[in-house]
């Protein structure tokens, strides 16, 4: 039994296809990075595996069951924290911890003792009698995780859990996703962040207008895009087309924001020089020159046709 | 046991469901008590009300066809209690609406919970808050001197059709706020419920009205209400006229409610 099984998932609103049709498979205790920019479907999609919206089309399984004709032994056995940390300001964090105790039904005692266990975990026991709306963005996304895990969840779904967040913030919520996962605990984390799917991943998989793009190991995935990218920035706009006949001769354009042209450099460094020779003697000034190797926004380009966030990272 | 592996729960179900409806009760209480702006307007307003009333009509109690009272303060006191209502009974509809707007809802729907219990915690809620009101309310109107002439047994009947009338109340606002998901559109029912109140018994006894006001307000489910509860502040103890004020209540109710009710499984069926 696979934690996240999903086979032929549709969502449609109205004329809208938001999920059009995608297959997934998580495997028990990893962490599941569930990867595309806003708008893509991973919101819907998370949706459905959590049993807040019914698929149009396709089956999904999740802890076993069926999330349409199961529903409620899915809600048993997982964890949700979805975007934006929809937490009542008006409630302390201890308040907050025994109403998602009780809402799974768990006893007072029970709620209690798990809640101030989780309140140390997450580092909030000091804040604990504090009404959430004085809590900062940081605090309430590790409360938010605190109620995810109330009891005890065996899969454990992430909505973008770091949105918003300052880097330290963004850190601490690795830390904890990290250190859930060593537990035992499977995790599916949805995020339009590049460096966090890389960073916690263990297999990602890649949505844009609600198909799947891309699935596997992300250095698998990034191998497979081969050549690291070169991007030269020219110091002369007019330049620019003559710069691109030029790079064209070692290896395919790849997208780039304007005033840039990139490619994907067949031979990788050694082939370094010979750019900057060729750049040279055709009197294309450069202004900026980079090579990277291929990240996650490489693969997403590379599936696409688009950045990921909109900009080269 | 792994942290994977989930917590066994082998509580009933019926235990379980109540537990999770007195806890969604107790929060929606809370938030009601912990923000000025909810329970002051309910308390401080009708009672303002209540004060211009009886300045302006208190020579009304004269007149051939009004009841007899000892004043109209006492005259005015369901009214008072019926307003304070008013304002509780959108608090319900408002806090829902919010809910589902700030996604508090779905982390509710994403659990186990018994689905009945979101909903009657809401109603709990509004309905703990109507007889804490009442109770405010007539209490004021006692040290100011008002005669409750069914004792401390009508003081209780008070509160009962305070808290039954509220939860039927309640229950509009509440329907439009899970059908619309939206806390301005549930707002909006606010002054039409007031409308209502104003063009009942509350104020003025039906008798000294004329034309198709009069009509309107003779047929209008507060007046109905309104007056049995009238009638224990004034004349005192009687079976018939709590009967007749819970009967309407009630009445009131199922209707709000199946409404409200049916919206709620509408929202649930959505998801």
């Amino acid at each position: 039994m696979k934690p996240v099984e999903a086979e032929g998932l549709v969502r449609t609103f109205g004329d809208v296809t938001a999920v059009a049709g995608i297959d997934l498979e998580v495997a028990e205790g990893e962490i599941f990075g569930f990867l595309g920019p806003n708008g893509a479907g991973k919101s819907t999609t998370v949706r459905m595996l959590v049993t807040l919206l019914r698929p149009t089309a396709g089956t999904a399984r999740v802890a076993g069951f069926d999330v349409v004709k199961e529903a409620d032994s899915v809600r048993r056995l997982i964890g949700v924290a979805l975007q934006d940390a929809a937490i009542d300001p008006l409630m302390t964090g201890s308040e907050l911890l025994r109403l998602q105790a009780v809402l799974h039904g768990l006893g007072r005692r029970r709620a209690a003792d798990r809640g101030s266990e989780l309140l140390e975990r997450v580092g909030l026991t000091g804040a604990a009698d504090r009404r959430v709306g004085t809590y900062s963005g940081g605090m309430r996304r590790r409360l938010d995780l605190a109620l995810a895990l109330i009891h005890r969840p065996a899969v454990l779904f992430l909505d973008e859990p770091t949105t918003g967040l300052d880097p330290t913030s963004r850190v601490a919520v690795w830390e904890e996703v990290r250190s859930l996962n060593d537990d035992g605990t499977t995790v599916f984390l949805t995020t339009q962040y590049l460096e966090e799917a890389d960073e916690l991943a263990a297999r990602i998989a890649i949505i844009d207008n609600g198909v799947i793009v891309r699935e596997g190991d992300p250095t698998v995935l990034k191998g497979q895009v081969g050549d690291p990218t070169l991007r030269v920035e020219v110091a002369d706009e007019t330049t620019i087309e003559l710069a691109r006949q030029v790079l064209g001769a070692f290896g395919d354009q790849r997208p780039a924001r304007d005033g840039r042209v990139a490619i994907g450099l067949r031979g990788g460094a050694t082939r370094l020089t010979d750019v900057v020779r060729a750049l040279d003697e055709q009197g294309v000034p450069v202004a900026h020159f980079e090579l990277d190797s291929p990240s996650l926004d490489d693969v997403f380009a590379d599936a696409t046709g688009r950045r990921l966030e909109g900009a080269e990272t | 046991m792994t942290a994977a592996q989930g917590l066994r729960l082998n509580r009933p179900r019926l235990l379980v469901g109540t537990e999770q409806a007195w806890t969604l009760t107790v929060r929606s209480v809370l938030a009601t008590a912990r923000k000025v702006d909810r329970w002051a307007p309910g308390l401080i307003f009708p009672l303002a009300m209540a004060a211009v009333y009886s300045s302006q009509f208190a020579k009304a109690t004269g007149l051939s066809e009004f009841p007899e009272v000892d004043s109209f303060l006492q005259f005015i006191l369901p009214a008072t209690i019926l307003q304070g209502i008013a304002f509780n009974a959108s608090n319900a509809g408002t806090d829902m609406a919010s809910d589902i707007e700030t996604g508090f809802f779905d982390r509710l729907v994403a659990s186990p919970v018994a689905r009945q219990s979101i909903f009657v915690g809401r109603v709990g809620g509004a309905a703990a808050a109507a007889g804490f009101q009442a109770g405010v309310h007539t209490a004021i109107f006692v040290v100011l001197g008002v005669p409750i002439a069914s004792g401390v047994a009508g003081v209780v009947a008070l509160m009962l059709i305070s808290i039954v009338l509220s939860v039927g109340i309640s229950g509009f606002g509440l329907a439009v706020a899970l059908r619309t998901g939206s806390t301005e559109a549930t707002q909006s029912m606010f002054p039409l419920i007031f409308v209502m109140v104003f063009v009942s018994s509350a104020f003025f006894p039906t008798e000294l009205m004329k034309g198709w006001y009069q009509s309107v307000a003779e047929r209008n489910p507060f007046t109905l209400v309104m007056d049995p509860t009238r009638q224990l502040v004034i004349s005192g103890w009687s079976w018939g006229h709590v009967f007749e004020a819970l009967g309407y209540s009630l009445l009131i109710g199922l209707v709000s409610l199946s409404l409200a009710y049916r919206a709620h499984l509408r929202r649930l069926r959505r998801s």
